[in-house]
């Protein structure tokens, strides 16, 4: 039915107001849906307090783990004594890699990615070098951090 | 007599005059190449074989990361059978993805996409990637640290998409990382998502193949011999198929049970000389022809580009492919096929062998 003075129809009136009403619906649904399922991801540390006695005494030429959030971090001591802090995770496709002491560089194994003692890579696919950390000691704490983060202990 | 009534009883409900008469109707074409035909309904045993298998481990595996692994070591060694029917899931699984790409080239090759089949290859499609899905998330759930590099390989690898990466990779992992939060989502992709929609897809490809009949070759149009009835001679012959496939699964698994390796670490260095599952190696191997960097851009990125781009391309083969959908033959087709079958199969023979 269409009255004389109307632009539409009684029946395309209401296919819209239904159409419109389930499209919203479905809208809603699917938003809340989508918000559950990704989850709020969490961001990776700026900086981890560790204890220096576990640290700094590993041999030379050497490395230990730490945790970095969920992932692998590595401290390491060089040849010369020297130490570095570096994300022991492989630019290319996120493996963790090792340090070969044999050869001084740091190796993984998923495809064959080596990276030099600086973090550089140098041979395979990785694309990038390695993630060197910041070190800095205060106490008894050995703070590693992202570069150029501040890390400011509260006093005890 | 018993059986008489009960006949009657349903007979008096239901039309089985109409789906006799379905059956004694069905016909399937012969011909030279008739014996890929076998290839669709192998598959389908070995994912029913792979339900039954998966619900029965379902009833002990723990999905939870501090228990897994070790629920699977119990699985294997404390549980009646319990050996058989890991090592059974193992091989089914193995065997339904082969299987399942022999059907699919098959069908590129004799081009039975080709109109009005187009459907059949879009379902097909979907089924070859939930299978690959299902593998990769069954082989996560070991946690050992060979599937928890691999995971972390294939979801960063993901993550190396344009614009949509970084979503896929977070809804992947549910989690910055690889953790026990993604565990928790592979067990609900492996045992619940991807099952639905499985026995979704699958059964609408039954019923367009029902709908459809068998696709003959282009080559075998002129030359077929007399259809055969599907019931009994194929029923059985189909039967035959599936014993002997049946008979190979039991025998690998009782010869070759996978092995377990060390429950996975976050902390731990990739294992040495990891390797993905077969039907990753061609991915595998494609991402090692790519340099870290081309031309400034990032090599993986661009590599996870031209492979989406090639499968995107596979995907809408009966789409593009003009000429078999007028029934005229078309080379350029056959072309494409055997590369992407060879592409395939030489990709794979490589990252087995190095």
């Amino acid at each position: 039915m269409k009255l004389d003075y109307s632009l539409v129809t009684r029946r395309t009136f209401l296919n819209t107001l239904f159409g419109g009403w389930l499209a919203a619906l479905a809208a809603g649904s699917a938003y809340a849906l989508l918000r559950f399922i990704f989850p709020t991801l969490g961001k990776e540390p700026d900086f981890v307090i560790l204890n220096k006695g576990d640290f700094l005494d590993i041999p030379i030429n050497s490395v230990k783990p730490f945790a970095w959030g969920g992932k692998l971090g590595l401290f390491f001591k060089k040849e010369n004594g020297t130490t570095e802090a570096l994300k022991g995770v492989c630019t290319h496709m996120e493996c963790n890699i090792t340090y070969r002491p044999d050869v001084k560089k740091f190796y993984c194994a998923c495809h064959k990615g080596w990276f030099d003692e600086s973090g550089k890579n140098i041979e395979g696919p990785p694309p990038k070098p390695l993630e060197i950390f910041d070190i800095t000691i205060e106490g008894d704490k050995l703070i590693i951090a992202k570069k150029g983060v501040k890390v400011a202990l509260p006093k005890a | 007599m018993r059986c008489r009534r009960l006949k009657d009883w349903v007979g008096e409900r239901y039309d089985i005059e109409g789906l006799r008469g379905f059956i004694r109707n069905k016909y399937v074409p012969s011909h030279r190449l008739d014996v890929w035909y076998f290839a669709g309904g192998l598959t389908l045993f070995l994912f029913i074989f792979q339900f039954i298998t998966g619900m029965a481990l379902a009833l002990y595996y723990v999905p939870q990361a501090e228990h897994a692994h070790k629920s699977i070591i119990d699985i294997v060694t404390k549980l009646n059978m319990g050996w058989l029917f890991r090592s059974l899931h193992h091989w089914g699984g193995q065997l339904a993805i082969a299987v399942l790409f022999v059907h699919v080239f098959s069908t590129l090759l004799l081009k039975a996409y080709r109109k009005p089949r187009e459907l059949l290859w879009v379902t097909g499609f979907v089924m070859l990637i939930i299978s690959i899905f299902f593998g990769l998330s069954g082989y996560f759930l070991l946690w050992d640290e060979r599937a928890f590099a691999a995971v972390r390989v294939a979801t960063g690898g993901a993550g190396n998409l344009p614009l949509i990466g970084g979503f896929v990779k977070g809804f992947l992992r549910g989690d910055l990382d690889v953790t026990g939060e993604t565990l928790t989502r592979f067990y609900a992709f492996h045992v619940a998502i991807l099952p639905l929609v499985t026995v979704a897809v699958t059964g609408l490809h039954v019923v367009l193949v029902q709908l459809h009949g068998m696709s003959v070759p282009l080559s075998q149009q002129n030359r077929q011999r007399k259809p055969e009835p599907f019931f009994p001679n194929l029923f059985y012959k189909d039967l035959i198929v599936w014993l002997i496939c049946l008979g190979v699964v039991v025998t690998l698994a009782a010869l070759f049970p996978p092995q377990i390796g060390v429950k996975a670490d976050p902390l731990a260095p990739a294992p040495e000389n990891i390797k993905p599952e077969w039907y990753f190696l061609f991915l595998f191997q494609t991402l090692k022809l790519f340099p870290g960097e081309i031309a400034g851009l990032n090599g993986e990125t661009i590599a996870i580009i031209i492979i989406s781009a090639a499968i995107a391309f596979f995907f809408l083969i009966p789409f593009f492919d003009r000429r078999s959908a007028a029934e005229r033959q078309s080379r350029l087709f056959t072309w494409i096929g055997i590369f992407y079958l060879v592409y395939f199969t030489v990709m794979t023979v490589i990252g087995f062998l190095t």
